[in-house]
This record gives C-alpha cells, structure tokens and sequence, in this order.
C-alpha cells in the first residue's frame, strides 16, 4: 500500500478486477450517452450540504459534507507577520513622513501592494497519510496555486489575495488554511460535538474520491466567511487593530450595488474527467480509477461578476494507469483452446493507439485529445455551464 | 446531516449560554480572535435589602452564608424621587463625576454594572482603581451588579450595533429588570415597602430619550445633581472638558501640535527614532522640561510650551530629537510662571497664544545665550514631545489665583472660571470653572486636571474639595500629605481587626511552653538598652555587648518583632505595605502600623518583656567578627536613652555599673567599625537638615526651635550597629533567596553627572573632584575646605550628594550581583533591618530571614507566603520606593513650612514693637543664574531664590516693602558670567562700582530672611523672602 501510495498522486485505485474496470469505461465511454455508476447525467454533482462558520476560534470555516459521508471541514487562521524584505526600518520611517504627500510616489506604493504567495498556507490533513506524503502536498499546491494566481483586479481587491494580505509595506497577513477531510458515517445521536469528529478521523479509512473537488469548494466558502480584524493604524505605522469583531472586515471584501451584494470570489477548482469522447464531472473514485485523462480545471468569476475566468489547467496523473490489464482469452493459457476469442472484433482504442479488445482492460495510457480539452472548457465556462452552477451553488450558501 | 455550528435553539439549556467574541492584540504583536463562552445564571442577586427572594437563591460560600446585602431598604430620596432611589450611572457619568460620587455628601445606593466597570477599566485605570475601593468601602453602598452573567440582564449585541449602544442598552435593561424584580419581590413579600426608583446616570443624550421610551427614569448628570442639596458645590465637581469642547465646536484655534497616534508613536519607538521617558520640569524654569530616555545618557531639554505640548511633570511622555540647529542651552534664568503669566485671563482665549509675548521673549534671550557662549552654556540635544503615553495626573493642591476671579467676584452664584495655582510650581496652572469662586479666595482647594486639549492653553480641571484656609495649621498639613501621596486616613477596621485582642494588656507568655516560645531565645538576662532621640515612642532598636569567657565579646542588635503581630497578606499587611513608610512630620506622625502595635507592642520599651529578633555577633576586642548568628527572642530593655543622655552616662566617671560599661564597649567598638567603613571609602554625604522641637513653650523666639541636628557619639554608636547588622542579614538572606531577597542599592553615579560641579569647583577654588570611585571620591570632598569658610565643606557635600542616585529597594533577581553595590556606605551588599516599625521593607527583610533561619512561628506556619514571588516583591519595592522618596519630601516640605511659620509669627511680633525687619542670617550662594541666585541659609536649612529685586545695593534707601521693592526690578541690570559663575547686579545708569553688586558661587553673604505676604496680584500667599544685604570676601 504504502509504496503504491508514493508512486502516485492519484493512485488511489480502489479493489476493483480487469473485467469491472472494462465494463465501466464501457458503459461511461458511450458515445453522447454515459452511463454513470450512481446514475447521475455527466455534469451533475453529488449531492453535498454545506455551511460556514462552524469553528468559532477561526478568521472563518466551512465544512461540505457529500452524501456518502465524505466531509472536509477548512479553517483559515490570519496572523500578523513583518515583512521580511523591508529591512531598513529608518529608511522606512524616513519616507513615511511624506506618505500621503502626493501621487508622485504612487509607483512605488503599487510595488508595495504586491504580495507574496508564500503568504498564504495552506495543509491538509487526509486520514492514512502522513502531511509529507505526496497526496496532500500536491493537493495543497494544487489548490494554493489559483488561489493566489487570480488577481480581480478591480472590485475592491487589488492585487488579488496576495494585494489583500498587504497591511502596509512592513507588515502583512499570513494565511493559514487548514484542510481536514475524512469520512463520517452519520451517528444518528441527535448531539454531536466536534470532538468525535475528530477522534473518528484515526479511525477512518480512505476517502471515497479523489477529494480535490471537495477541499476547493469547502477552502473556496472558508475564505468567504473569513474576516480579519479592522485596522486602525494608518499608513506604515505598526499595525493596530480593533477589538471589536464586529467590525472586521472580509478577506473578500463585499460591496453593495444596484445588482445586490457583488463579491470578489475565491476561485473553485473542479475536476473533470474524459471517457472516450465523454466529459464527465465530479467523478467518483471508480470512475477516476478508469478515465483517460483526469483535468483540475480552476475557475473564477470575472472581475465584471458575469462571464467566468479559467485560471488554471492542471493534468493529474491519471490512476488507471497503474491498473492490472486484463487478459484477453486469446491469449490467455487457461482458455487456449476457445477460438470464440480470436474472433472477437478488435477495436482500436483511440487514446492509445493500442489494440482494443471489447471487454478486456487495457490501462489507459494518458494523452487527452486537444478536442477533449476544448470541450471541457468549454462545457465549465459556458453561460449556464457547469462551472456558473457550481458557483451558484455556492454563492447560495449563506455566509457568515 | 447534522450541522456542525453550535446549535442552541435545540438545546433547552441553550438560552443560558451564550458566547463573547473579539480581537486581542498581544504584546508580542500576536492579533487573535477570542471566542468566550458564557455561562449565564439565575441566582446573581439583586443585592437589595428589600428584596426577600434573592437571599433564598444566592450562593453560598463554603461556610453556607451569603455575601452580605448592600443596598439599603431606605435608600435617601430627593425632591424628584421622594421614595428613596438607587443610581445605575452609566460609563460617561463615571468617567465627568468619579469625585461626586465618592462624595460623602450624596451619591449613595449605588449599582456598578460589570459592563460599566469593564468599560471605565479601558478608559481610565486610575478611576477604575478609585472605583473599586469605592465598591470596597461598605459607607457608601456601591454594588457591583454582575448584569453579563445573569440571565435576565444579559443583552445580545443587536446586528449592526455599536458596542457603546449595547452597553447603554444593557444599563438600561438592568434598570428596568431592578424596577420589575423590586416591585415583583416586595409584592410577595407583603409588607408595604416604597419600592425606590431606579434612576440611569447618563450624560448620553440618546440614550436618556431612548430611557424615556422604553420608560426607564434617566438623568443627566447634572440634571440629578441640580437637585440636590448643596448642588453648587457638587456642580463644580464635574469634569469640565467634555462639554465645553462641544460648545467650542469648530472654532478652530489650536495652539499646540496634534500628538502622534498610539500606533505611530509605537513604530517610532521601536525603530529609534522617537524616546520614551518620565517628564519633568525644572525647578527653577516653569518653561524649562527634560526627559530621562534609555537611549542616552544625559536627559534631553525640552524648552517651551509649544515643545512640551501640554505635558505635566511626571507623564509619560515620546519625545522626539530636534534638528541640531534648533537645540538650545539650558536656562540661566530664573523664571516664574506666576510672575510671567500674570496677566491671563481665564475666561478670554480669543487673544491667547501658547506662547505669550513675554514668554517668548525669554526664550529668546536663552536662544541668543546659547549661540553666543562656550562651555556649560554650550547647546544641548533639544527635544519636543509628539506624544503621551500615561497620564499621571493626580489631585493637585493649590489655591485660586485671585487675579483671575474677575470683577464679578461678588456677582454672586454665577459661574466663572478662574485659575488655580498649583503648589507644585512645576504644574501649570490650571483652569476651573466654578460657581463658588468668591468662597475659594484664600482657601487651600483641590483640585484634578481632566484634559488639556489643543484649543486651550492651559489644562482644564475641576474643583474637588476645600482643605480650609491658607496658612491654616490644618490646611498646611493636608495639602503637604496630599502632594506627597501620604495615607492619612486612619486605620479602617479591618486593620485594626487584624490587631492582638488583648490590646494593651498583651504580654510576652509566662510560660515557656506556651505556642509563642516556639523557636525563640531566652535572652531576658541580657543587659540590653536602647538608645534613640528624645521622646521617641516607637523604639525599634535594642543594643547589647558582653565579654565572653575566651576574651571575645558578643555583641547582640535587637530589633522589634514586628513580623510576629503582622502576619502576611491580611488586611493590616496589605495597609502597610501600601503606606510602606512611616512619615515624620514637624507637628505629626502618620504612621505605617497602627499604634497599638507601634507605640507598644512591638516597641522595644523599657522593663517590658517584648518579642524582639536580634543579630548576634562574637567579635575580637579589634571588632573582627568571628561569627554571626539569628534568632527570635524575648528580650527585657534595662533602659531607655536618649542620645544625650547615653553620651552623658557614658562620659560620666563615677558610673561603673555593667549596663554602662557594656555601653562603653559598643561606643568603643563603633568607632572602629566606622574606620573600617571609611577606609573601605564610605562617603560622609551631608544635607541640609534641621531640626524642630516644638515643645517648648509659646513665649520665647519661636525661631529657637529651629535647630540644627546636633551629631554626638552616640548617634553615631547606634548607625554603625545598625549598619553592621543590615550588612550581615543582607548577605544571609541573599544566600537564601538568590532571587527575590529584598535588598537595597545605592548605584554609582554616572561621572557626568558631576561634571558641573566638578567644573565650577576647579574653576573658582581651584580643587579637584575625583569621581572615580567613592574613596577617591571621600577623599577629594575631604580636601575641598576653606579654611576662612568652615560651612564650605559641608555645601559642597550637599551639592555632591545632589548628584547622586537615590539609593533603592530592589528584589536580588532584578540585578547582578555586581550591581547590589551601595555606593555611600561602600558596602557590597545592604538592606533594611532595623527599623520594621517604621518602614515595610525592614518587616518584610524579617519574615526573609525567619524563613532563611528555619524559624516556623507559631502555628509553624510562617513559611516562604508572600517573600518567594519576584513579581509581587518587585510591585512592593516600586510602591516602597516611591513612598520612601514621598516621605522624605513631605518631611522636608513640613520643615520648610514650619521655619516659614516661625519667621511670620516673628515678625508679627516684631511688627508691633519695631517693624518686621526680618532675620539677619548667614548664607551661600549655590547656584547663580542670569537674572538671580540661590542662597542657602543653613541656619534654617533652606534655599532661598533671590530675584533682582531682593539685592541690597550699596547706598540703596531701606526699603523691604515687597511692592516697593519689586518696582526696583526695573531699574536694575546685570551683567552674568556663566565660565566664572558671577553675577553682578547694578542699577541702570550708574556705571561705577558704587551702587553695584557682584556674587559668585560658594560665595559667603550675608542675608536677611523674613517671611513676607505677596501684595496684589497673588494676594494671599506668603513666601521667605531673602534679600542679600552684603557680600564677603
């Protein structure tokens, strides 16, 4: 188990034979008409329950809970840190008499603005694996990447997550995001407190899909619902804030318009799979286990709060490839001697070039054609795509 | 699927929880978020004696009672509230009128919500401080009402809502639920009780209309007080400065620069460039300030009101370096605030500026002196204030100026505002509105400052109380006891509780084998006398020496066993250690320990056996100590000398008896013990201290009392013992308590702080003052005589000792064992032992070496409570070196007064036989500035300023009329040296030497001393007056 784990980000290949591997591509590769193991239609999503602010020591939390029990629970904690480059304080201090002077040194204020991505961090906890296994750190990285890569350049938050975290040129916001995931079978005890939770994560096994969709969505509704304390200070002093929690502000500020509340979003990252010709969302971990090509395709909303924004495309190893192929009775010593089998048609796999033998699995080998990709953007970004239900969604959470 | 949030709407219990969020910032630099959850409760009580459900539901402590009730079950009532009321004032009203409400006159029944507590607690300690023992004092029945955590009164932040409405909602919601429950409990209790009305302190506008639809009574602060009896008194009582920025408005004449935000004065100091430190005034310059900061090591001038932006002597204070071309000299002048100021009005400030034409033209002659001179008039690293960290604005004494009364003085109750003149000539004076400003003229008031705001040129305060006339015996002593911070009041009962129930009639047990024997000695056989100034009641000391049988002798120090009545942290205790000193005035003791304890008990009295700890030493006959050791004891005092009584027994011939001798053996072993510690290079530092003796009867010269303290051989037998036997416990409770022993230390001083007068010896005697260690330093002050001027000596030891640190408590941790050094006695290490009667830190030394010694007292506990925690020793050794300073000034203050006293009572009697002509005395010049010199007259021990006006000059008419005598000012100009220290005083037009005279520095004068009354303006205030009627060379 363990070295199978390290060979592959995504190499949780649940226990499933040759013949089961093949007769779900079969039935997922259906030309224009997949057919999911659960029965859902290609985009639809697994039913989930959502909330914010679930941990009341944090900046802000949110727990999503899938259906069959998978839950991740995100809380983000903000910290006060000096900025390491600004080393001259004087020199500093010299300057910030003539702060507010004029626009003249405007130029060197944008400079300012600009954060560092290593000003966020993030962690994930999965149950079963240590926080240096590969897992959680690809997947971090994975999440972290968008994260602080989408700049909104206008609605209130310049210079994206990392401008935000700016207090001023000495000071700034350390992010800590802390990703839990595990399992929870429903205990139908009417009260429940956190601290079983907890205890109940040594205990569970594996999560039952590949978990990046939930942690982004969870992480993506964490940072809606974190505030950080208001300032006071101004200008370089030293930060100062208010006690007064109330007033916080919003890491993602809100304004109000005409439109209602407008927000700059965090991004989301959804993950996408093709089978055959088909492109299948959220996909399950049998359906992962078999797909030719595994995309995390991160959105965001536009600055406009209209179209949608791809940030990123990521490929994630696909895990069938480390799948046992299954051997086709022509060649097989057991059942040598039936001549059914050399007849059987014999079908090109389109992905891999290789001999295809209906019924018989075939690893897949990766390569996604170009057409594949463009059809999953396309199907994400589209108005009433995927990716704005999703969003949807989401922004239907009441937070905070 | 069940939800992770902290459900509560299911839960049945949910109503009583609840939880309290906001944003710590630590020290660290750390922001957190902070959750509370809060448990909320039924049983908290109403705390009224009307009320017959809440003693049923209280809690109960371990013993099964309740805390008692507090509020009265006739609470008084007013014109408005005839049934009686109980208060509920709100932050803001607390914050105008902390001093109504500790009035004695009114302001009883009061509830302190714990919101409004919290509240005041982030607003302002010191009211928080004086609140509380407001709450504590069981007089004036102030409850405080823990609303948060009781149910019914606990009140949800509404959305949106600021903090300053809820917590006014939460005043308001007590309010109503005390009017409910009230009436609800005295209905069931049948008896037909007026329920008291609830009345809302607030001086928040919106929330007494929102009161008043929500049907809540709600009151101004003035408004309640107006009807009140005496209100005129009790309207001046509240703070002025809120209400009259408000009217002020907009009108936008701001005289001083904005201080710096907390947060950019903290960037600033932590990046070094801007310095924190303690503000303080010169003594001779009002205009004149310097900051001590850790940054440097002389203090940074401050020169200027627009400098020292409205800082008062003794704030904390940022500061910030000017540019070098701004720095400036520090004054050569004498300048007076009363006398440059004197024409302000306090009611116009349309005309006002921060600096005055007059001020300013000072400063500028100090500006062309700086430029113009080398040496000690050399520019100085110059600073102004940006900022104030802490306020340490207190109540201040001083009188109303009457020039500022106006001429509507008899225009009856209208109020005015006026100017207080603060004692303390380093507060400026301070403006107050008041209706009562005719009854002030001629009083000793109190007053407090309550903010200086930028608009106003000088601080606004309020009138707290009158202490009673000027010059009153009466007035004189309080006003002394509240500059100096003394507690004056008598022991509350709690402390007395704390005291034997025997009283006077308690003995040292008969019995051996009585619990009080425990641990203790016998050393009743010993022939032990004490030996203190005439008329001392308080006899902490007890001396003994005998041969032993080898030739050695043992020499016994006993010391009151203050330690055994005042056990640790009990109320009589705590009130000691907060007096921490006794204080000695002229006509009054204020005591540390009541006294029962100190008068009797505790003091080592004659024929009485008494509880003593002594120090026994075995020493050679050269006084080389072979060994020391401790212990309790029970000792019987044979006798109780005074100095010249002792000194006289010892002289005397024909005495032989063996108390005598042992007297004589101590007097001869004292005077080795002194060689010893002068060789080691102890200083034998001097200051100006006289004595008064006030029973002598009313018909002679009162200023024979006055006297000069009188040095014998025996005073000097008892300090050296008592030296030795703080030197020995020092060191044995420091190799106990390597951490928290508490000792004392005298630093050494830095060696520019003698620079000045190191110069102006070397430059006008031609001597040396070689600074490089205390013997070298002895030795050189050794050599500084005038063989024509034997005073000259002991001026320059005043002078050196006024360079010096002041020597400290301090717990052993705080500093390295290289620094515990006591530089005046040349000893590595020192504490107080001898005197527990009269100084906390000599009570807690002993209860340090009961435990080093093993002794377990008598219930074997007396253990390591409260002696082992540093932090704790340390907050005692601050509050005890700052009352031991407050002591020594007070005392010093009191003699001043007195001799001032003795010179008015001599000239009334002169004045109806020859005329008020005042004393002629000897005196030295100690300083010499620019328009004035310092005397010293040690006949008195005092120092005297003398103005232009007050030099006699050759061939002047006899004129000592003040008023007279100031229009000479004028006419006058000087010509002053600051390298040769000369000031030479003549009048304008005449060239020659004939009506003209010069003064130097340590020069001998001759002077004439009287107590004069200030004439017009600053009517009403008496002051000694030295004139220099001639010079000697």
């Amino acid at each position: 188990m363990a070295a199978q784990r390290q060979a592959s980000s995504a190499s949780q290949t649940p226990h499933i034979s040759p013949a089961e591997l093949s007769y779900l591509y079969t039935s997922l590769s259906l030309p224009n008409a997949p057919i999911r193991p659960d029965g859902r239609s290609p985009t639809q999503f697994r039913p989930l329950t959502a909330e914010t602010d679930v941990l009341p020591g944090t900046n802000g939390s949110a727990r999503i809970g899938f259906a069959d029990g998978t839950q991740a629970i995100v809380g983000v904690k903000a910290e006060v840190e000096k900025t390491a480059s600004a080393t001259d304080v004087r020199h500093l201090s010299e300057q910030h008499d003539e702060y507010g002077a004029g626009d003249g040194e405007q130029g060197e204020g944008d400079n300012s603005k600009a954060g560092q991505g290593s000003w966020v961090q993030m962690s994930i906890e999965i149950p079963g694996f240590r926080d240096d296994d590969a897992l959680p750190v690809f997947l971090s990285e994975m999440m972290r990447e968008p994260l602080v890569g989408s700049v909104a350049d206008e609605s209130g938050m310049e210079g994206g997550l990392k401008g935000r975290l700016v207090i001023n040129k000495r000071w700034h916001w350390r992010l800590f995001i802390d990703v839990c995931l595990f399992l929870f079978k429903e205990i139908e005890l009417g009260q429940v407190v956190l601290i079983s939770f907890v205890m109940q994560v040594l205990l569970l096994s594996q999560p039952l899909s590949y978990p990046l969709p939930l942690l982004s969505l969870t992480t993506h509704l964490a940072l809606l619902s974190t505030k950080l304390p208001k300032l006071k200070s101004q200008g370089e002093e030293d930060p100062f804030f208010d006690d007064d929690w109330d007033v916080a502000e919003y890491l993602y500020p809100r304004s109000r318009s005409a439109r209602g509340v407008s927000q700059v979003r965090p991004p989301v990252t959804l993950l996408v799979i093709s089978a055959g010709e088909n492109i299948i969302f959220d996909p399950n971990r049998e359906e992962i286990a078999v797909a030719d090509a595994v995309l995390a395709i991160s959105i965001t909303r536009d600055s406009d709060g209209d179209g949608l924004k791809l940030l990123s495309i990521r490929t994630v190893d696909p895990p069938s490839r480390l799948t046992q192929p299954g051997v086709p009775n022509s060649d097989n010593v057991a059942t040598l001697g039936s001549t059914a089998a050399a007849e059987e048609a014999e079908i090109v796999n389109p992905s891999t070039g290789e001999e295809e033998v209906s019924g018989v699995w075939r690893p897949r080998r990766g390569g996604v054609k170009r057409s594949t990709i463009a059809q999953m953007v396309k199907t994400v970004l589209k108005k009433g795509g995927v990716g704005e239900e999703v969003l949807e969604g989401l922004e239907g959470v009441e937070v905070g | 699927m069940k939800s992770l949030r902290r459900d509560l709407s299911a839960n049945p219990q949910a109503e009583n929880v609840t939880s309290k969020i906001f944003v710590r910032s630590t020290k660290s630099g750390k922001v957190q978020k902070i959750v509370r959850e809060l448990y909320l409760r039924q049983d908290i009580p109403c705390s009224s004696k009307l009320c017959p459900i809440c003693p049923s539901t209280a809690p109960v402590d371990a013993n099964g009672n309740i805390a008692p009730f507090v509020l009265s079950d006739q609470p008084a009532g007013t014109k408005a509230f005839p049934r009686g009321h109980y208060l509920v004032p709100d932050t803001n009203a607390l914050l105008n009128g902390m001093d109504l409400f500790e009035h004695t006159g009114a302001f009883y029944d009061v509830i302190i919500l714990q919101t409004v507590l919290e509240e005041l607690k982030n607003q302002s300690l010191p009211l928080y401080n004086r609140l509380l023992s407001l709450i504590k004092t069981d007089e004036k029945r102030f409850y405080l009402f823990f609303n948060e955590f009781r149910l019914e009164t606990h009140v949800w932040r509404g959305p949106e809502e600021s903090i300053n409405d809820r917590n006014d909602r939460a005043v308001r919601t007590v309010a109503r639920w005390y009017e409910d429950h009230l009436r609800g409990a005295t209905r069931k209790g049948k008896k037909e009780k007026a329920v008291p009305a609830i009345v809302v302190i607030t001086d928040d506008k919106d929330s007494i209309r929102k009161a008043k639809e929500e049907n809540v009574t709600a009151l101004s602060l003035s408004d309640y007080v107006s009807g009140l009896e005496d209100s005129d008194k009790l309207l001046d009582m509240i703070t002025e400065a809120r209400d009259a920025r408000d009217v002020k408005g907009a009108r936008g004449q701001l005289f001083y620069p904005e201080h710096y935000s907390m947060s950019k004065m903290m960037t600033g100091l932590r990046a070094g460039t801007l310095h924190q430190g303690v503000f303080s005034v010169s003594p001779y310059n009002y205009l004149e300030g310097s900051v001590n900061v850790a940054a440097f090591d002389k203090p940074l001038l401050i020169l200027g009101r627009d400098n020292s932006n409205r800082s008062i002597a003794g704030d904390v204070v940022v500061v910030e370096v000017l540019p070098k071309d701004q720095w400036k000299s520090p004054s050569t002048k004498i300048v007076d605030e009363e006398a440059v100021t004197r024409n302000d009005n306090p009611d116009t400030e349309d005309n006002e500026v921060v600096v005055t034409e007059k001020e300013r033209k000072a400063l500028q002659e100090e500006v062309r002196r700086a430029h113009g001179s080398t040496g000690e008039g050399r520019p100085q690293p110059t600073a102004r204030v940006v900022g104030i960290i802490k306020r340490n604005w207190r109540q201040y004494v001083g009188h109303v100026d009457s020039g500022s009364t106006g001429a509507q003085v008899t225009s009856g109750r209208r109020q005015q505002t006026v100017f207080v003149l603060p004692m303390d000539k380093k507060v400026p004076k301070i403006r107050v509105r008041t209706r009562q400003a005719a009854d002030l003229l001629g009083q000793r008031i109190l007053v407090t400052i309550d903010a200086w705001d930028r608009d106003s040129r000088y601080p606004t305060g309020h009138f707290l109380r009158s202490l009673g006339e000027l010059e009153t015996q009466g007035a004189e002593t309080e006003a002394l006891l509240l500059e100096y911070d003394v507690q004056y009041k008598p022991f509350p009962k709690v402390v007395l509780d704390c005291l034997p129930p025997e009283g006077h009639d308690w003995r040292v047990p008969a019995s051996k084998e009585n619990v009080g024997w425990k641990g203790r000695r016998d050393l009743r056989d010993l022939l032990i006398c004490s030996i203190d100034p005439p008329g001392c009641q308080d006899i902490d000391d007890a001396l003994h020496a005998r041969q032993l049988p080898n030739g050695n002798f043992e020499v016994g120090v006993h010391i009151a066993d203050v330690s055994h009545f005042v056990k640790p942290n009990n109320a009589m205790d705590l009130e000691a250690s907060l007096r921490g000193t006794t204080v000695y005035l002229v006509d009054k003791r204020i005591d540390m320990l009541p006294k029962l304890l100190g008068t009797d008990l505790c003091s080592l009295k004659p024929y009485v056996e008494r509880y003593a700890f002594s120090v026994l030493w075995e020493m050679t006959p050269n006084a080389e100590v072979v060994s020391a050791d401790f212990t309790k004891s029970v000792i019987q005092s044979r006798e109780a000398f005074s100095y010249e009584q002792a000194q006289l027994r010892i002289d005397d011939p024909s005495q032989n008896d063996d108390l005598t001798k042992s007297m004589r053996t101590l007097l001869h072993f004292s005077k080795i013990l002194r060689q010893k510690r002068m060789d080691a290079g102890a200083l034998n530092l001097a200051s100006p201290e006289v004595r008064i003796e006030t029973d002598n009867d009313e018909v002679g010269d009162p200023l024979t009392d006055v006297k000069t303290k009188a040095m014998l051989a025996t005073n000097s037998l008892v300090e050296e013992f008592m030296l030795h036997a703080n030197i020995t416990v020092a060191a044995k409770i420091y190799s106990t308590f390597s951490q928290t022993a508490l000792l004392r230390r005298h630093a050494t001083p830095p060696p520019q702080n003698f620079e000045d007068l190191s110069n102006q010896l070397s430059k006008k005697r031609n001597m040396e003052l070689d600074v490089s260690s205390s013997r070298a330093l002895a030795d050189s002050l050794d050599r500084c005589v005038d063989r024509k001027n034997p005073f000259f000596n002991t001026l320059v030891r005043i002078l050196a000792t006024r360079c010096m640190t002041s020597a400290e408590y301090f717990c052993a941790g705080a500093h390295a064992e290289s620094e515990f050094r006591h530089y005046g006695l040349a000893s590595p290490i020192y504490t107080h032992f001898t005197s527990p009667i009269r100084r906390y830190a000599d009570l807690l030394v002993h209860r340090q070496l009961a435990s080093a010694i093993g002794y377990e007292g008598e219930d074997g506990r007396a253990g390591l409570e409260g002696i082992s925690t540093r932090s704790k020793l340390e907050d005692i050794c601050r509050n005890i070196n700052y009352r031991h300073r407050n002591a020594q000034f007070a005392g010093r203050a009191s003699i001043e007064y007195y001799v001032g006293q003795a010179l008015k009572a001599r000239g009334e009697k002169m004045a109806t036989t020859t005329g008020d002509t005042g004393i002629d005395e000897e005196g030295y010049v100690m300083r010499v500035f620019e328009n004035g010199v310092v005397v010293f007259v040690p006949r008195f021990g005092i120092e005297g300023v003398v103005r232009l006006e007050d030099f006699v000059l050759p061939g002047e008419a006899n004129i000592r009329a003040v008023e007279e005598r100031r229009e000479l000012a004028v006419h006058r100009e000087t010509e002053f040296d600051s390298e040769e220290y000369t000031l030479l005083v003549r009048e304008k037009g005449h060239a020659d030497k004939q009506r003209a005279v010069t003064v130097e520095l340590f020069q001998k004068v001759q002077v004439n001393v009287s107590s004069v009354k200030e004439e017009g303006r600053g009517a009403g205030k008496r002051r000694v007056r030295v004139l220099i009627t001639g010079t000697e060379n």
